[in-house]
């Protein structure tokens, strides 16, 4: 006790429910460097997976003929056209099975990721992470229109949450190493560490904590190094010789940003559209994605473009005059079409290597708009960037990590800046008109709904069930109102639910309208006849946020918990879900405030 | 063996010793007539490419391993391609044991079966003791042969012909606005379908993954299109002369062969590194070989590190060693300072691209269809130059 500073003091007097306060000090400084060096363990195995999945799927992009350095070494067009089709089809064929090892049937993304972070739940399941993370593989490899670094986050994730399970530590810490996996993850695949600390923060953790900062700092370094040694590519935007834009060009970007958002809407819409339609489709689950493959194969015989990520049309798109105008919106929109068709139909993979690709022809038209009524060629790069971040940024919900993608891989600031006018207007115009990114989308189709913050998350997630008490006094309906009097009298309730044989709930009395009936002369009268009081009941799912808000609206002891066949479980006192949601807040505060 | 090994180091840092206070004046001397020749030892058969190419392996390597092994060398003359070996090896009987061959036709000829395994084992550490794995350069050890050295092609240009500015990128290549006058290439789609792609800003890492698109190719064809002036040469010898002729201002071409224009010639000519396709020259050892042990112990010793620095002294070749690459001083018989001229020293390298010649195997033919029907829409013979690509055979 002696060891702790004066405010922890007071901290611990006022929550005395609170358990055990953290210790500062020599332990505490102990205990928090052993999360730095788990962060930077975490770190080093997530980006030891990535560097594995980012070269198997390179390896499979050339051995089954869809990239386009495969594609050109392959001398047989008749075979190549067959294989074009073929290989996405039975790619989709393969990740429907795989599906169907996964109890939601469907893989999982960074969106569960954030969901586990937000709720405080993190133990992300590894069976299901690893199906997942192999459907993203085959996915990739056999060249459907879907992004790699989805499948790299969650699986930076998954290993990051399996290390705490197995050191058998808290939910805290949980959330901590998922967030160093990802941050390891997105460091590893764009060799920008920055860019994986603030995406970690912005996306995954949504709060700023030292405690959580030093951790996942340390595991973007560890990505960031492996990374250097290990892959060697060309940066993803190689930028020479930067002419810098005239003032009036800035406008151009702010205009640029807002339609961005737009086009990332119609990305998000398009993907969620195409998932309601499939499941209209008279096809079974498991066989959608070889349709959509299917489909992906036809188009691309005609545009090869579409095909996998499509990092070499990323790159054309940044050079002036590789497209045409029109040639710019038929492969913008069938990318566009092409990615909605297999995320939609059930392939797994990401959403952002896409919108890259969308993004900066996106901005390339705008570009090539520009130049037609005058406006300059040498900063051609500066409008594709800024299409690409003002379409990327909406659909991950991160304008900070874009900015510094763009500036950790071109290292201009000119760059950044331009990018900059455009992400201003298009991460908020999007958040208004769609949600702040496309997994927040799907977490609020799922029931999750993140816009209100962490807190509310919490406390939706959490469920009645561990503050059910059976100490309510339940009495059957033929009980006298005598007999019910004394049964209250001996428990010390003031209330009482009517429970009948079947177990089904009819009711609750007060103590004070029995004591009315008694005092009428009716001590003998069964009690189903009297004026039960009118009270909501709660089902054995609601979560303590739906009880916090029904307590607005009762005055009483206890509310009873009731499920969907009237079938009684028990009663949750308001005293308990008070304090859960005093516990809850707690953590939080504890998590999101604590230095170590 | 430990001990021999030994004694064959310190003989072979003697001989190196005299190599660098006095060049030797055996270039005309047969080695094979060197004194130090053990009687009776039977020689090690080389296939090499002749001229100042084998002059500078005689002073460099193939002396100075007779003189610290006694086993002499006999050099014969090799023109690239792989119908002899074909034929050697079917007749089970390959009259050489080592022959120094370009990377590409290695792979092709390893392919087919018709070269020895060849371990990285078999050669020596750096100096200072770091393993040979990390000393050579990336790509160097393929399952049948062992990099040696590397050279380049590049651009020259006439140092008087844009006065007050150089060429600095490859991009100045096709910039004829800052850049004027007739430019030279040669007439193949390799090395310049890179440049002209690399004009556009591109990553050098990216290079062959874009030129295997529709659109890469259109680019690059539209860039060597819009050229002006062109003319296309398919000799080795044509650019350094197109050069000196003042017919052209840049000219694309082999760096040994503007190397004697400039050290020989006096030729008013520099070198634009940036953009330098590199090309790998291997040793390795044909299947049947007579004295293949032998054969891997010429290996080692003419990869070692002193070895491979004492060659940069007669010829503007990079080593294949990082530790090599390190101790390149002066050029033994005009005393100009060779780091300026061999392509995989650092001063030069940056810019530097490797030919993907897994991507030319497989692609060759299409690849030259394109090229003639962009550049040479009119029908024409296939051209000469085809076969082999590869640069040593000069003089």
């Amino acid at each position: 006790m002696d060891l702790r500073s004066p405010s922890t003091y007071t901290f611990y007097m006022t929550m005395p429910d609170t358990g055990k306060v953290e210790g500062r000090g020599a332990r505490g400084v102990l205990r928090f460097l052993g999360l730095v060096a788990l962060g930077g363990v975490t770190g080093g195995l997530a980006a030891l997976a990535a560097v594995g999945f980012v070269s198997a799927v390179l390896w499979l992009n050339d051995l089954l003929l869809v990239s386009p350095r495969g594609r050109m070494m392959f001398a047989h067009p008749e075979w190549l056209a067959v294989a074009t089709v073929l290989v996405p089809t039975l790619g989709g064929l393969v990740v429907g099975q795989l599906h169907r090892a996964i109890p939601e049937g469907r893989p999982h993304t960074p969106a569960d990721a954030i969901a586990a972070v937000q709720t405080r739940r993190g133990r992300l399941p590894p069976r299901a992470g690893a199906l997942s993370a192999l459907s993203g593989l085959v996915s990739l490899g056999a060249g459907a229109s879907v992004g790699q670094y989805g499948p790299l986050v969650h699986m930076g994730a998954s290993l990051g949450s399996a290390g705490a399970r197995l050191l058998r530590l808290g939910r805290s810490e949980d959330n901590i190493t998922i967030a160093c996996g990802v941050a390891a993850a997105i460091a590893t695949a764009f060799n920008a560490p920055l860019a994986g600390i603030v995406f970690a923060h912005e996306v995954v953790l949504r709060h700023y904590a030292l405690r959580a900062f030093a951790p996942v700092a340390a595991a973007a370094l560890v990505g960031h190094v492996i990374a250097g040694e290990v892959l060697e590519r060309g940066a993803l935007f190689h930028v020479v010789d930067l002419a810098i834009p005239r003032p009036w060009e800035f406008a151009v970007f702010l205009a640029i940003g807002g339609l961005g958002a737009l086009v990332a809407g119609g990305y998000m819409h398009a993907i969620l559209g195409v998932g309601r339609l499939a499941q209209r489709l008279p096809l079974a689950t498991p066989l959608r994605p070889a349709l959509a493959g299917a489909l992906l194969g036809v188009t691309a015989l005609w545009v090869p473009d579409i095909l996998g990520m499509g990092q070499e049309t990323l790159r054309f798109a940044t050079i002036a005059g590789a497209f045409g105008g029109t040639e710019l919106v038929v492969v913008m929109v069938l990318k566009l079409a092409a990615t909605a068709l297999c995320l939609g139909m059930g392939f797994g993979g990401g959403v952002f290597s896409p919108a890259l690709v969308i993004g900066t022809l996106f901005g390339a038209l705008c570009g090539t708009l520009v130049a037609l009524v005058g406006g300059a060629q040498d900063t051609f790069v500066f409008y594709a960037i800024c299409g690409m971040v003002a379409v990327t940024a909406p659909v991950i919900g991160a304008p900070l990590t874009s900015l510094l993608i763009v500036f950790e891989l071109t290292g201009s600031y000119a760059l950044t800046t331009a990018a900059l006018a455009s992400v201003t207007l298009a991460s908020p115009i999007a958040a208004q008109l769609f949600g702040r990114s496309l997994f927040d989308i799907q977490l609020t189709a799922r029931g999750l709904d993140l816009s209100s913050g962490r807190s509310r998350a919490v406390l939706e997630a959490a469920r009645l069930g561990d503050l059910l008490s059976q100490e309510g006094v339940t009495l059957r309906p033929e009980t006298s109102v005598d007999a019910a009097i004394k049964a209250l009298g001996q428990a010390g309730h003031g209330e009482a639910y009517l429970v009948d044989g079947q177990g089904h709930y009819r009711g609750s009395l007060t103590l004070a309208s029995l004591e009315v009936m008694r005092e009428a002369g009716q001590g003998t009268t069964p009690i189903a006849d009297c004026p039960t009081t009118p009270r909501p009941v709660l089902g054995p799912e609601t979560s303590v946020w739906m009880a916090m808000r029904h307590l607005q609206e009762v005055t009483g002891e206890a509310i009873a918990v009731v499920d969907e066949h009237h079938v009684f479980h028990g009663v949750v006192f308001e005293a308990s879900i008070a304090r859960a949601f005093l516990r809850y807040s707690d953590e939080l505060r504890r998590e999101e405030h604590g230095t170590g | 063996m430990a001990p021999a090994r030994r004694s064959t180091g310190a003989l072979a840092r003697l001989v190196l010793s005299l190599t660098l206070l006095a060049p030797l004046a055996s270039a005309t001397t047969s080695a094979q007539s060197s004194p130090h020749a053990a009687p009776g030892a039977e020689p090690l058969t080389v296939l090499s490419w002749g001229g100042s190419y084998e002059r500078a392996q005689r002073r460099a390597l193939f002396a100075p391993f007779t003189e610290a092994t006694g086993v002499p060398v006999e050099v014969e003359r090799y023109d690239g391609g792989l119908a002899a070996l074909r034929r050697a090896v079917q007749q089970e009987q390959a009259p050489w044991d080592v022959i120094d061959m370009t990377r590409s036709e290695a792979m092709a000829a390893c392919a087919e079966g018709l070269l020895e395994p060849l371990s990285p084992d078999i050669v020596a550490p750096a100096p200072d003791g770091t393993s040979a794995d990390r000393d050579f350069i990336k790509g160097a050890f393929g399952p049948c042969s062992i990099t040696h050295s590397v050279f380049a092609t590049v651009i020259a240009y006439r140092t008087d012909a844009f006065p007050g500015r150089r060429p600095t990128e490859i991009a100045d290549l096709f910039d004829q606005r800052r850049f004027p006058g007739p430019r030279a290439l040669q007439r193949t789609p390799s090395v310049n379908l890179e440049w002209a792609l690399l004009s556009y800003g591109v990553p050098r890492e990216e290079l062959y993954r874009l030129l295997s698109t529709r659109r890469g190719l259109s680019l690059a064809l539209s860039r060597l299109a819009g050229l002006e002036d062109l003319r296309w040469w398919e000799t080795g010898s044509t650019p350094p002369e197109l050069l000196i002729d003042g017919e052209v201002v840049m000219a694309s071409g082999y760096n040994g062969r503007f190397f004697d224009a400039m050290v020989n010639r006096d030729a008013p000519i520099a070198i634009l590194w940036d953009g330098q396709v590199q090309e790998h020259e291997v040793w390795a050892i044909p299947r049947h070989a007579r004295h293949a042990e032998t054969a891997r112990r010429f290996i080692r010793f003419a990869t070692s590190t002193e070895r491979q620095a004492a060659l940069t002294r007669y010829i503007p070749y990079g080593p294949s060693r990082h530790s090599a690459t390190e101790r390149i001083t002066t050029h033994a018989d005009s005393g100009i300072d060779m780091r300026l001229h061999i392509p995989t020293h650092p001063l030069n390298a940056e810019g530097a691209i490797t030919k993907d010649e897994a991507w030319y195997a497989k692609t060759h033919d299409r690849i030259g269809d394109y090229f003639r029907a962009a550049l040479f829409p009119e029908p024409t013979e296939p051209t000469e130059a085809e076969p082999t690509e590869a640069e040593p055979s000069d003089e």
